[in-house]
Order: C-alpha cells, then sequence, then structure tokens
C-alpha cells in the first residue's frame, strides 16, 4: 500500500494474449502483449477496492492469472 | 412475500441431452454426501452447474436447488429465495421464517437461519440442499449465517455450494474433520478420454487421438474451450488446419473460438446474440419486446439456439425461461458495448417496461436503472404504497442511489428522501443524513402543496425523530414525530409505525410513561396490522420495561412473554431484552433458579447482537441473583464481566448501577473499608445509606435518603422507590423511632404486596426480618409478611466449597485446557486448533494467570480441582 493517496501502478500477467478490444473492458487499462506470448495489463489501480474489482473481471473471464505486482516506478528500480 | 420470486431460479437446470458421462466425479459427490458440506470451486467454464444438475436428477434425495445472482447479495431477498427453495421440496419448512422476514429492519440473518435449522432439524427427510453461483453473493452476513448453518446442520442434510472464488467459510476447520468434500478445477478439466469422447460426440468428425491430445493441451482441460472448440469445428473441412492455427496462435483461447464460433452464424443470429446479450434471463416474449420483433420470433429464436447448443441455458422444465452461459454473456456484452451503446439503453428501457407490465418491479427497476431513467427508476422503486426498499430490495435500492448525481437530486427532491429514508432504515446512519435532508427541504419549498409533498415533508421529521434517537434528543423527537404523524400520508404505513416508537421512546425518556405507554400500543397495533414483527418486539419490550417501572411486573411478564411467543424457539437475538426482564421479575418473586435461566438465556441472546446493552443488564442480574444464592465469588465473577463490557461499549449509563452492585458485595463480605473508598466520587445516595447503616450512623443514612428525589416519583423505578422505603425503615429502626419505622415499612408493604416482590426485602437481611416480625404483629399485609418471613427462613447457608475462578476462563481457553491434559506439544495444539502458535500461547499466558499457576502440570492439577476439566 502506498502512503500517498496516487494510485500505484501494477501489473497483472494474464495467460494467452489478449485482443486489443478488450480494453475497453478493462477500463483504463494498457493491454500489451510479452514476448512469451501472454498479456500485460497494466495501469493505475486506485486502491485495493479496485484492484479486488479488477481481478474479479479476470476470473469472470476464465483467463488464467498468472502475477499481478508493482510495475517498477523509479529508475533505480528498472531492469538493466 | 410481496414480491413475486423468479421460479426458474428454483429450478434445477436440465443437463444438456448428450452429455459424457463423469462417472469418477458424480461417485465423489455421491461419497461426499456424509460429510456436511460439498464445495464446486473453479472457473468460470469448468462444467460446475452442468456436472451438479447431472449429479442431482439422478439422484434419490430430495434436492433444493437454488441459483443465485448478485442481487441475492441482499441478505433478505437471500433468505426469502433460500426459504422457497427448501419449500420447493416440503412447503411447510421455513413457514415461521417467512413470517420474520417481513419486518423492517430485517432480523438478523442468523435468526432466520436459526428457525429453518429448528425447522430441518424436525423433518425426517433427507435433504441436498444447492446453492450454484455462490461468488455472486458478496455479503459478509450471508456467509457468517451458512457458516452458522453449517455449525449445527443436523444429520442427512447436506449443503452443496458451487463456486468461481471459495467461499468465506470456516473450510480449513471443515476439512480438518473429515465434514468437506472438495472438486476444484483440476479435478473437472476433462481428462483425456473424456474431451476424446465429447469431441467425437459433438463433431461427428472423425478426430485422431493426436488431434484429440492437441486440443486437449491448447484448452487445458478447460471444458469450455473445449466446447467452443467443438462448435468451431463443425465448420471445418480440414480439422489439422484448424488445429494448426489454432495451436500456433497465442491468442487467449476464448478470444480465439468465439471468433469462429460466431463467424460461422447467420447474420440474424449473431445480431439476435449480441442485442439480447445484456439480458440476465430471457424468455420469448421479453426478447419480443426488447427487440420489438412479431410475437413469437423471440422463441423460435430461442428455441433453435438451445437446438444448436449455443450456450444457452434452460431455466425450467417448459423451456419459457433460458439465460446465455456466464462466459458466453460476458464475451456477448463485451462485444456489444464497442458497438452503438444508444441500442443498449433503449434496450433496458423496453426490458424494464416488459417487467413492469408482468409485475417484476424489481427487474424493471434494475433495467431502468441500466437505462440510466432516473425518473421512472424512482416511480418502480416507490411502487403503488410501500417502497421497495421496504419490500425486501434495499441494498440494490441504496447502491442506485449512492450512485446518482447531484444533478439527478437537484431534478427530483423526493430521491433525497428516498436516499435519507433508505440510509436511515439500513442502519446506515451518517453524519451527512442531515445535509441531505436540508437540500431535500430546499428543494421542497417551492413544490405545490398537495398531499404528496406532505408526505414528503412528513418523512423527513420521520428521519429527523429516528435520528434523534441515539442521541437521546427527546424535545427533537417528540416535536419531529408530532409533525410527521400529522403529515404523513395515512397509508404510508411503514413510515407511521416507526414514528410512532420513536415518539413513545422519548415519552419513555421523559418520564411520561402514560403517553409512551399509549404510543407504544399504538406502534404494537400498527405492526400487527402491517405484519412487521421487529417492530412489534421493538415496541412490546419497552412497554414491559415501561410496567416494570410502574410496579405493574404481572402485565410486564404478559408482555415479555408474548415476545418470547412471537419468537418462538429458539428464540432469536431480538428476544434479548424479554428475556432479562423476565429474569429480572422472577428475581424479584424470589425464584432465583427461574432468574438465572432468563438471565443466561438473555445473555447468550444478546452476545450475538452488536450495539446493544443488554448484556450489562444480564451481568447485574446474575449477580444479583449469585449474591442471593450467597456465591460472593460467581457474584463477583459476573459483575465484573459487566464491569468489563461496559468499559469496552461505552454504555456507561450502567456504571451508577455496577456501582453500587459492587458496593452492596463489599458489605456483604464485611468489607466496610473498601466499600467506602469504593463509595467515594459517586453520586449514590442509596449506596452512601447503606455504608452509613454498616457504621453505626442511622441519622446521617436518613440524611442521605433525604437527598433522593422524590419529584417526579415516577424518574425512579419500583425497584428503586420500595428499597428507598426499606432503607428508610432500617435507618428509623437503627435510629430507635419505632413508630417512623413502622409506618414507613408499611408503606412498602403495601406497595410491594401486591406486586408480590419479595426480594427487595430479603436483600436487607436481619434487620429487615425483625421489621418484618413486628409488621406481622400488627397485621399488616398478612399473608405476605407470611411469605416473606417464611421465605427468610429458609435462605440458603453460604456457599462452604472451594472458591471458584474470579475471572473465568473463556470457551476458547477451556478449549485449550482440555489440550493442555494431553500429550500433545503446543505446535500439536496450535496444529488442532487451527490457530497459530502464537495464540495458543497467549490463550496458555492467560489460562496459568487466571489459574495463578506458572506450569503446565500446576495448570492441569489445578484445573483438574475445579473440575474445569
Amino acid at each position: 500500500m502506498t502512503d500517498e493517496q496516487q494510485p500505484e501502478i501494477l501489473e497483472i500477467r494474464l495467460k494467452g494474449q489478449l485482443d486489443q478490444r478488450w480494453a475497453a473492458w478493462f477500463e483504463g487499462m494498457e493491454i500489451t502483449p510479452t514476448p512469451e506470448g501472454d498479456t500485460c495489463l497494466s495501469g493505475p489501480v486506485a486502491d485495493q477496492a479496485a484492484l479486488h474489482g479488477l481481478l474479479k473481471k479476470v476470473r469472470d473471464l476464465g483467463i488464467p492469472l498468472l502475477s499481478v505486482s508493482r510495475a517498477a516506478t523509479t529508475e533505480s528500480q528498472e531492469r538493466p | 412475500m410481496t414480491r413475486p420470486l423468479l421460479q426458474s431460479k428454483l429450478n434445477i437446470p436440465l443437463p444438456r441431452p448428450a452429455l459424457v458421462p463423469r462417472p469418477r466425479l458424480v461417485a465423489r459427490l455421491t461419497e461426499g454426501l456424509h460429510r456436511k458440506l460439498t464445495l464446486i470451486s473453479a472457473p468460470a467454464g469448468f462444467g460446475k452447474s452442468t456436472l451438479l444438475s447431472a449429479w442431482l436428477r439422478a439422484e434419490a434425495r430430495a434436492v433444493a436447488w437454488l441459483s443465485l445472482d448478485a442481487q441475492d447479495s441482499d441478505p433478505t431477498r437471500f433468505l426469502n429465495y433460500l426459504i422457497a427453495a427448501l419449500q420447493q421440496v416440503d412447503e411447510t419448512l421455513g413457514a415461521g421464517a417467512v413470517g420474520l422476514l417481513q419486518s423492517t429492519p430485517a432480523p438478523p440473518v442468523e435468526a432466520i437461519i436459526a428457525r429453518l435449522l429448528n425447522d430441518l432439524a424436525t423433518r425426517q427427510r433427507p435433504l441436498i440442499l444447492v446453492l450454484d453461483d455462490y461468488h455472486l453473493v458478496e455479503s459478509p452476513a450471508i456467509d457468517a449465517g451458512l457458516a452458522f448453518l453449517l455449525a449445527h446442520l443436523p444429520p442427512q442434510r447436506h449443503l452443496v455450494i458451487s463456486s468461481r472464488a471459495d467461499p468465506s467459510l470456516p473450510l480449513a476447520r471443515l476439512r480438518a474433520r473429515d465434514q468437506l468434500t472438495e472438486l476444484r478445477a483440476a479435478d473437472l478439466r476433462f481428462t483425456p478420454d473424456e474431451a476424446a469422447a465429447f469431441l467425437k460426440q459433438e463433431t461427428a468428425l472423425t478426430i485422431t487421438p493426436e488431434q484429440v491430445g492437441a486440443l486437449e493441451q491448447r484448452t487445458e482441460g478447460w471444458i469450455a474451450g473445449l466446447q467452443l472448440a467443438a462448435l468451431a469445428l463443425r465448420g471445418q473441412s480440414d480439422v489439422d488446419n484448424f488445429l494448426d492455427s489454432f495451436t500456433g496462435s497465442h491468442r487467449f483461447v476464448l478470444d480465439y473460438l468465439m471468433e469462429e464460433v460466431l463467424g460461422q452464424q447467420s447474420d440474424s443470429v449473431q445480431s439476435f446474440l449480441q442485442r439480447t446479450a445484456p439480458l440476465d434471463r430471457l424468455c420469448g416474449p421479453l426478447c419480443d419486446a426488447v427487440l420489438a420483433a412479431d410475437p413469437g420470433t423471440g422463441q423460435t429464436m430461442l428455441e433453435a439456439l438451445d437446438r444448436a447448443n449455443l450456450f444457452l441455458v434452460p431455466l425450467d422444465n417448459e423451456r419459457r425461461w433460458y439465460r446465455y452461459h456466464h462466459l458466453f454473456a460476458e464475451l456477448l456484452r463485451q462485444r456489444s458495448r464497442a458497438s452503438n451503446d444508444g441500442d443498449v439503453t433503449a434496450l433496458h428501457h423496453r426490458a424494464s417496461q416488459w417487467y413492469e407490465d408482468n409485475g417484476m418491479p424489481l427487474e424493471a427497476f434494475q433495467h431502468a436503472a441500466a437505462a440510466h431513467d432516473v425518473a421512472r427508476a424512482a416511480r418502480l422503486i416507490e411502487g403503488d404504497g410501500l417502497p421497495l426498499y421496504f419490500r425486501g430490495e434495499a441494498a440494490p435500492v441504496r447502491a442506485w442511489l449512492a450512485a446518482l448525481t447531484p444533478h439527478d437530486f437537484q431534478a427530483n427532491p423526493a430521491l433525497r428522501v428516498m436516499y435519507a429514508s433508505v440510509l436511515t432504515m439500513t442502519g446506515h446512519l451518517r453524519g451527512d443524513i442531515e445535509a441531505i435532508l436540508q437540500a431535500a427541504e430546499a428543494a421542497l419549498s417551492d413544490k405545490p402543496d398537495d398531499a404528496r409533498t406532505a408526505d414528503l415533508f412528513g418523512q423527513i421529521a420521520a428521519i429527523r425523530a429516528m435520528l434523534a434517537v441515539p442521541k437521546n434528543q427527546v424535545d427533537e423527537i417528540i416535536s419531529q414525530s408530532e409533525r410527521a404523524l400529522r403529515d404523513l400520508h395515512p397509508d404510508n404505513a411503514p413510515m407511521r409505525t416507526t414514528t410512532s416508537w420513536t415518539l413513545g421512546y422519548a415519552y419513555q425518556v421523559q418520564g411520561n410513561y402514560a403517553a409512551a405507554s399509549q404510543a407504544y400500543a399504538e406502534t404494537i397495533a400498527q405492526s400487527q396490522r402491517s405484519g412487521n414483527l421487529m417492530t412489534e418486539i421493538a415496541a412490546t419490550t419497552c412497554l414491559g420495561q415501561i410496567q416494570e417501572l410502574e410496579n405493574q411486573p404481572h402485565q410486564a411478564a404478559q408482555s415479555y412473554r408474548r415476545i418470547l411467543d412471537l419468537v418462538g424457539d429458539p428464540p432469536w437475538p431480538a428476544a434479548c431484552e424479554a428475556s432479562v426482564g423476565l429474569g429480572r421479575l422472577h428475581y424479584q418473586w424470589n425464584d432465583l433458579a427461574a432468574a438465572e435461566r432468563f438471565g443466561v438465556q438473555g445473555l447468550a441472546l444478546a452476545q450475538q447482537l452488536e450495539n446493544v446493552d443488554t448484556p450489562a443488564a444480564c451481568g447485574v442480574l446474575l449477580s444479583r441473583v449469585y449474591l442471593a444464592q450467597g456465591d460472593t465469588d460467581r457474584a463477583g465473577a459476573a459483575l465484573t464481566e459487566a464491569e468489563r463490557f461496559v468499559r469496552d461499549s461505552g454504555f456507561d449509563q450502567w456504571r451508577p448501577e455496577i456501582t453500587a452492585l459492587r458496593l452492596r458485595l463489599l458489605l456483604h463480605q464485611q468489607n466496610l473499608v473498601a466499600a467506602i473508598r469504593w463509595a467515594e466520587g459517586h453520586d449514590l445516595p442509596l449506596s452512601q445509606a447503606r455504608i452509613h447503616l454498616a457504621q453505626g450512623a442511622p441519622a446521617a443514612a436518613l440524611a442521605a435518603l433525604a437527598s433522593v428525589p422524590q419529584q417526579p416519583a415516577a424518574q425512579n423505578g419500583a425497584d428503586t422507590r420500595l428499597r428507598h422505603l426499606l432503607l428508610q425503615a432500617l435507618a428509623h429502626q437503627a435510629a430507635e423511632a419505632p413508630e417512623a419505622a413502622a409506618r414507613t415499612i408499611d408503606e412498602a408493604l403495601a406497595m410491594a404486596a401486591p406486586a408480590g416482590l419479595l426480594r427487595p426485602f430479603l436483600d436487607e437481611g436481619d434487620g429487615m426480618a425483625a421489621l418484618l416480625r413486628d409488621a406481622a404483629g400488627r397485621g399488616v399485609t398478612p399473608d405476605f409478611v407470611q411469605r416473606l418471613l417464611a421465605a427468610f427462613g429458609d435462605r440458603p447457608p453460604p456457599n462452604g466449597s472451594a472458591p471458584p475462578l474470579l475471572d473465568p476462563l473463556s470457551a476458547r481457553e477451556r478449549d485449550v485446557l482440555a489440550l493442555l491434559t494431553t500429550d500433545l506439544t503446543g505446535p500439536e495444539i496450535a496444529r488442532e486448533m487451527m490457530v497459530s502458535l502464537n495464540t495458543v500461547r497467549t490463550h496458555t499466558k492467560n489460562i496459568y494467570s487466571k489459574l495463578g499457576v506458572n506450569s503446565r502440570r500446576a495448570a492441569v492439577r489445578r484445573a483438574a480441582e475445579l473440575a474445569l476439566v
């Protein structure tokens, strides 16, 4: 959880590639294919309730969920 | 039930005619019937409902089925459907519970469940209760209710839950006790053999084992995926080609296959699917209305889709109501969202109209809300007389109102009143309700002065009266209630009932018992007319308390007994005040066993409620009972418990009574020094008088008693007035003023004899016996005095056995203690109890300190001495 009110940027990895037109379904999340052939949903998630709402959408579509993580936001955290 | 139930939610869905038999799963389900719960937990599209319906249609036991939807998160609605499902099996089940559900505010979920359990226990027939799609219910109250149901489920009764997510039930405990059968995704997925059988049956193509393997691998045994693959294969001439493109693609399985399947459908089918996707349920006439199509078109299309296995699930045997398979519906909705939004709005509008015409106001409201037609939704909520939120549908109405914009509210001031009303009625007492009311008033000021506007003003006043109750603002409650009763429409029964209760409450606080009793009698009559049990119980409880204060114990007992009759057996928590009231009365009548029984029952009931002060009343009563029995240790423990409750809960109005009782206990133990210290800083004239009497200073005692304000007399209840007189008599006696003593004791006897109040005399001890012997000599109320003297004669001797614990062990601590007597190590105890080692350590530490020991062995020995294990 963040200290400030700023929403956190999260990355949600899903199995399989999801078409861009699902962007509306996952309001405000960016849909990008990963090199492994999976999908990365990334975007701001206001709070825990919003995160659970998002995960429910994933669940209700039957898309296998691979991981949820915080996106790297500072330079030091970026991969070399 | 004031709203029609959707019968289709109660039917076991029809399994598709051609179904791959799954004997291994059916065997596990049947074997699981000897446990309490079967949980089928897996993501969408794993064939949960299909498996259940195939199994249960072949199962000999009676089945109560309930298909849940998101609206069932409202506990009242959930319970109504739960009862309706059980009544499909036995229509006498839950008859009493249905009555309870009519009340506003609704009784706690567990009270209804307790009623149902009682019914279930008395029926012989084995029963399976199925809750399908439980993930759609998001309500901690319902979760807790089901946990309660599971904990008390009689044998031969079995619960089945299917869900996309594990429910918030004590699964680990059930697992550990072998009371849970689980089927999860890994169990449900098609095996290669099942996949082969399925594909062969669905496609009529020759598919090689390698091809089956490829499909099975790509879909990972996911049944919805295989189903779509089978549908997609129907249109393919070259299976290998299809498989290559499928396997080679990284696209999400469902997304890919869906495009394939839809692409094969005619334009008219595609259009029908897309346009009807927003509907949760479909029937021919509804589809006709929504699509503005010729009558009969919808039914024909639905039957065609059903035959083609296009993800349509029939909801009844007549093939009247259907729904789309959940996943399929999500996908269709996603597609139609991308198309024309205006279409969707118009569709909801027509659906709302159809549901209204067909007498289903909740569904009509929900489609109006989805169409963003605020005026229509508001009209549907109001209904004709009884608003939806008084018909067990408060949750969806509250959610809708909470999401409205200021603009919506400005356009319709009645909405603000409705919002404030729903928030207040459902116990969401928030600080800004008054702001909502003021905005409504401002908006209403330029409305025509008609009955409708008057009723809205009446509702505003009624809500203000309710809001003033927890703050004890008596004048505000009275003026607002009177205004509400003047302005409310004569037919607005729910508001009128509540308002006459608030009025009664205010008069009661004021000490105007005559007016309060009259208001409560009015409330009770109105509640009976509208079948509102909760209000009837609340008003009858208050009436009983007034009768107690007014020295009408027999009438009070009648009121309390009526409440216990109303709630039946086992009683539900709202009867806790009636129970402790009966306990108090039996205490006064010196029936200590009955007093204890009612006190213990009242405490157990009250502990199921939040934010009530009844536990304090029960603790005080029980402490008095134990003291009267001469058991000062138990009396002290009960009082300590009550003190702790008051400290934790903040019900400070109980402090004086608890302090006074603590003081009596100290005096009883001859601990005068501690009693004096205890009384310091408290304005308790009766207690001060007791101390002065104990110190041999009757003049000071009389002075303390004279400081008690005698006017208005009604402010002090009968018990206090009587005890005041008795202490005065004792003080006169000690001051060697026998005439004054006789005059006072005669007054006390005149008051106590008709009511049969023995205990206040007995509690004062030997000095009182002497006064009563004098009274017997004078021939005052001779029968009553004889009873009193007889009771003095057979007072039980003080308890001489080993002192029990001052601070009793909690139930959990007793569990730990029981395990401490075994050979189990700490970590093993933690595992056994399903808690962390740290928790066990905390419990153990508390047990040691309460037992006054510092080792496990000493604890076990001490526990044996005290017969705790």
